[in-house]
C-alpha cells in the first residue's frame, strides 16, 4: 500500500492574543480526501479545543511533537514560521503560509538558503490575478467594529446630540479600501446599523481618496479637518515615505481616531525601508491594537526616528481577522478546502501552469514561481 | 461524449437579438474549450459577426462547431446566452432542456414562474456563486470602469471655467449611492476617471483628482445632508442595489440641486415597470433608461417620453444611462465571462448535463447548484 500524503499543524507562536488554529472540521475534511493529519500537541487549545475534538475517533489523525511536525509532507500554518524554524522543515516538507514574498525580502532569503519548498496562501491567485485565500472583509469590518466602539462609549448608539453623519476619510481604493467602505458606511456592524437607523441616526458618509489627491497637501488638509475617521488602506508603490505627515495629524479634530488597516511595520533597516502610512502611530498586534493618546505603549513600536509629536487616538493591528478567531478560520477553511483536494493529488514539484483552475492557482503561489517571475521582471 | 451516460451533451448558441448595439458573443477559445470538453456546439448563423468575427474563426478552432438556424441553436441540450431571451424565444427551448444566461431572479418573478411553465431547467450565471457568496460570473469592473469612462467624457464638455483639463480647477466630486459590490468597483474606477490613460495625463499636468463621496440608505433618508451633498456634486452615480424599488434614493426634486452642468451615471439600471399594483421606479427618480445603442441621454432626449407618467421628471441633467454596461466593449468583455464560464461548463459537461451535478458536492457543483432554478424555487 501506498504511504499516504501527511500533513502537519504547528501551533503559532506569536502575541499572546493569536488564539487561531485551523478547526477540528477542517482536519476531518482533509482525512476524508486522503490526508493522514498530524497535530502538534496543545494545537487549539487557545480556542478551547483538545486533541480528542480533532481526533473524534477518526483513525487518520494523530498527535506529534513539534519537531516532528515539521518533518510532514506539508505543513500548514497560517502565520508564517519565525526565521530560526524553517531549518526545522524536512528534506522533502512543502510549507504551505502567508509567506507575503513581495514584502519580505528577508524571509525568502532564509527560505532559500534553507532549499525551503513553499506556497505562499496570499500568493494563490486565480487567473484574474484575485487572491482565492484572503479575509480582506474581516480586515476592513474588524477594523472599523473596533473603531466605532471606541465612539460608542460615549455616544449612545453613535448618535450625536448636533444630529451630524460620521465622515470618514478613506485612503486608498484597493480590495482592503473597497471592503473598508462598506464597512465604514455600515459603522462597522450591520446589527449597530440597524439600530441606528431605526433611532433616525443619520448614518456616515464615506469619502474615498486615491494617489491623485493624496499628494495635494492643502487639499488634504481640507479634508482631514472634518473627519471624525481616517483609515489607511494604502499600498504604496514608495512604501519609505508616509501618505500623512505626522505634521498633517494635527488638523484632525481631537476627537478623531486614526485606523491602520495597512498594517504596514516600521522597518527601517530593509531596503527600501518602511515606514505607516500615517506616520508616527504605533503598530498594533492582537494583544493591544487601541492606543490612546497618553498610552505608554505608544512609542514602543515606533522607531526613534519618526516624529511622533502630533497625536490622534489610533487603532491598529497585525492581524485584523485575528479578532475573530473561530470564523475568521472557518473561513480559511472553507476556501483552502478544493486547493488542499489538489495538493493530494499533486505535490510542490509536479503542480503545473497548464492544469485546472485551482492547480493554476497554487503554481502561481509557490517560491520558484515567483522568484522566477521576478528575475523575468528584472530582465524586461 | 460525457462520463455519466454515451448521450453527447449538444449545446446552442444563439445570437442575442436585442438593440443594435448588442455586439456581444462567446469567443472561439471558449467555444473550443466546449468542445473539447465533448459538447456538441451548434451556433446560430452570424454568431461572433458583432464582432467582426467570421464563422471560420469558429470553426479553424473547434471543427466539430455547426452553424444551425435561429430555432435550431433553442433544440439543444443547454442553451447558452449571456442575456436571456425574449419570451418568444424561450418557448423555442425544449421541455426539460437547460437554459443557462443572466436570469436575475429575485428581480425577475415573472420570468422565473415562465420558465417554470415551460417545464425548463436552468442556470442563472448571476446566482454562480462560492462559498462566500462571491459572485463567480460577473463583470461588475467593466460595469464600473465602462460607465465612469462615459460619464467623465460628458463632463469634460460640460465643466464649467476653467474647465475640466485645467490644474487651476477644483477637485471633481462624486457622489456614490450604495457601498456594495458594485460601489466598490465604482470607487476605484472613478479615482481614476474611468480611463487609464486619461488619469496618467491628468496626473501629469498636476490636474487635481478625484473624491468620491459614498452614501448607504440610512444618510439618503436625511434631505438636509443630502442636499448639501448634491451641491457640490460633479457626478451622481447610482450603485444601488434597493430592497424596495418602489420608492427612488433620489427623489426628482433633489436633482434641482445638483449643478447644472451635472452627470448622472445610473450603473444599477433599475426599471421603471408596474407589477401587481405597485409602482417601480429607478434609484434616481426621473431619468431615462439607455442602451447599447445610446447611453449618452441629454435633458431634451426623445426616451425622457418613454418614462411612465406615475414617475416625476421635471428636473433633468444629462444622464449616463446603459442596461448592458460591459457590452461597450464586447470582446474584452467576452473573454472575461469566457474565462470565468470555462470551468463551471468542464464540470457541466462532465458530469452528464445538470442531472449529473450533486449541489452538495465539490466548489463547482455547489457554485452551479446554487444558481439551479430548482434550488431558487425552494
Amino acid at each position: 500500500m501506498s504511504k499516504k500524503i501527511s500533513i502537519g499543524f504547528p501551533i503559532m507562536r506569536e502575541e499572546p492574543g493569536e488564539k487561531r488554529v485551523f478547526l477540528p472540521d477542517f482536519a476531518k475534511k482533509l482525512t476524508e480526501i486522503g490526508f493522514e493529519v498530524f497535530i502538534e500537541e496543545g494545537y487549539g487549545n487557545s480556542l478551547d479545543f483538545y486533541f480528542d475534538n480533532y481526533k473524534n475517533d477518526n483513525p487518520s489523525i494523530h498527535p506529534l511533537e513539534h519537531e516532528e511536525i515539521f518533518k510532514q509532507d506539508y505543513v500548514l500554518i497560517l502565520r508564517s514560521l519565525h526565521d530560526s524554524e524553517f531549518a526545522l522543515l524536512g528534506k522533502d516538507s512543502c510549507l504551505i503560509s502567508m509567506l507575503h514574498y513581495p514584502t519580505r525580502p528577508l524571509r525568502q532569503k532564509i527560505m532559500r538558503k534553507n532549499n525551503v519548498q513553499a506556497i505562499s496562501l496570499d500568493g494563490i491567485v486565480d487567473d484574474f490575478n484575485v487572491r482565492l485565500v484572503e479575509n480582506m472583509k474581516s480586515v476592513a469590518w474588524n477594523g472599523l467594529e473596533a473603531t466605532y466602539t471606541q465612539f460608542e462609549k460615549y455616544i449612545p448608539n453613535l448618535i450625536r446630540e448636533n444630529g451630524n453623519p460620521w465622515k470618514v476619510l478613506i485612503l486608498g481604493t484597493g480590495m482592503v479600501g473597497k471592503q473598508a467602505m462598506e464597512a465604514a458606511s455600515k459603522l462597522g456592524k450591520k446589527e449597530r446599523n440597524y439600530e441606528h437607523i431605526r433611532l433616525g441616526g443619520p448614518g456616515a458618509i464615506v469619502t474615498n481618496i486615491g494617489r491623485n489627491i493624496t499628494y495635494n497637501k492643502s487639499q488634504m488638509i481640507e479634508l482631514l479637518a472634518e473627519s471624525d475617521i481616517v483609515v489607511d488602506t494604502t499600498q504604496r508603490y514608495d512604501p519609505s515615505k508616509p501618505i500623512i505627515p505626522n505634521e498633517w495629524i494635527a488638523h484632525l479634530p481631537e476627537h478623531a481616531i486614526i485606523v491602520d488597516l495597512s498594517a504596514d511595520p516600521y522597518t527601517l533597516d530593509s531596503n527600501p525601508p518602511v515606514v505607516k502610512g500615517i506616520e508616527g502611530i504605533p503598530h498594533g498586534n492582537l494583544d493591544q491594537f487601541i492606543f490612546e493618546k497618553d498610552d505608554p505603549n505608544w512609542g514602543i513600536t515606533i522607531p526613534q526616528s519618526i516624529p511622533t509629536a502630533n497625536k490622534r487616538k489610533a487603532v491598529s493591528c497585525y492581524s485584523w481577522p485575528g479578532i475573530h478567531p473561530e470564523s475568521c478560520m472557518r473561513h480559511y477553511g472553507q476556501q483552502l478546502l478544493p486547493l488542499m483536494r489538489v495538493l493530494h493529488k499533486k505535490n510542490y514539484h509536479t503542480l503545473s501552469p497548464d492544469g485546472m483552475y485551482f492547480e493554476r492557482a497554487l503554481f502561481r503561489a509557490r517560491l520558484d514561481s515567483y522568484l522566477k517571475r521576478k528575475s523575468g521582471q528584472k530582465k524586461v | 461524449m460525457n462520463k455519466a451516460n454515451n448521450h453527447k451533451i449538444t449545446i446552442g448558441l444563439p445570437l442575442m437579438h436585442h438593440e443594435q448595439g448588442e455586439k456581444r458573443g462567446f469567443l472561439p477559445d471558449f467555444i473550443y474549450a466546449l468542445e473539447k470538453s465533448g459538447a456538441g456546439v451548434y451556433l446560430e448563423h452570424g454568431y461572433g459577426s458583432g464582432m467582426e468575427l467570421e464563422a471560420s474563426a469558429y470553426s479553424d478552432v473547434a471543427p466539430g462547431v455547426t452553424f444551425v438556424s435561429n430555432d435550431e441553436a433553442y433544440q439543444q441540450d443547454i442553451v447558452l446566452i449571456l442575456r436571456c431571451p425574449s419570451d418568444e424565444d424561450l418557448r423555442k427551448l425544449r421541455p426539460g432542456s437547460c437554459l443557462i444566461s443572466m436570469l436575475h431572479y429575485a428581480t425577475r418573478p415573472e420570468r422565473v414562474k415562465f420558465l417554470r411553465s415551460l417545464g425548463l431547467k436552468s442556470i442563472s450565471l448571476d446566482s454562480i456563486k462560492n462559498d462566500s457568496g462571491s459572485r463567480m460570473i460577473e463583470n461588475f469592473r467593466a460595469v464600473a470602469w465602462n460607465g465612469l469612462e462615459a460619464a467623465f467624457e460628458v463632463l469634460q464638455n460640460t465643466y464649467p471655467d476653467p474647465g475640466f483639463f485645467s490644474p487651476d480647477r477644483q477637485a471633481i466630486q462624486i457622489t456614490l449611492l450604495g457601498a456594495g459590490a458594485l460601489g466598490a468597483y465604482t470607487v476605484k474606477a472613478a479615482v481614476h476617471y474611468g480611463s487609464i490613460p486619461l488619469h496618467e495625463k491628468l496626473a501629469q499636468e498636476n490636474v487635481p483628482g478625484v473624491i468620491v463621496t459614498a452614501v448607504d440608505y440610512d444618510i439618503t433618508n436625511h434631505a438636509r445632508i443630502m442636499r448639501g451633498l448634491l451641491s457640490k456634486t460633479d457626478i451622481l452615480v447610482d450603485a444601488s442595489a434597493r430592497v424596495d424599488s418602489t420608492r427612488p434614493i433620489i427623489p426628482n426634486d433633489w436633482l434641482a440641486y445638483l449643478p447644472a452642468h451635472a452627470v448622472i451615471l445610473d450603473l444599477s439600471v433599475d426599471p421603471y415597470q408596474q407589477k401587481l399594483g405597485k409602482n417601480y421606479t429607478k434609484g434616481i427618480e426621473g431619468i431615462p433608461q439607455g442602451n447599447l445603442d445610446k447611453f449618452v441621454l441629454f435633458p431634451d432626449d426623445p426616451a425622457y417620453a418613454k418614462i411612465p407618467d406615475y414617475v416625476r421628471k421635471e428636473n433633468r441633467r444629462n444622464v449616463v444611462s446603459c442596461y448592458s454596461w460591459p457590452g461597450i466593449h464586447p470582446r474584452e468583455c467576452m473573454q472575461i465571462y469566457g474565462q470565468q464560464l470555462r470551468p463551471i461548463m468542464r464540470i457541466l459537461l462532465n458530469q452528464g448535463g445538470l442531472n449529473g451535478i450533486n449541489p452538495n458536492g465539490r466548489f463547482f457543483e455547489r457554485a452551479i447548484g446554487r444558481a439551479l432554478l430548482s434550488n431558487y424555487v425552494r
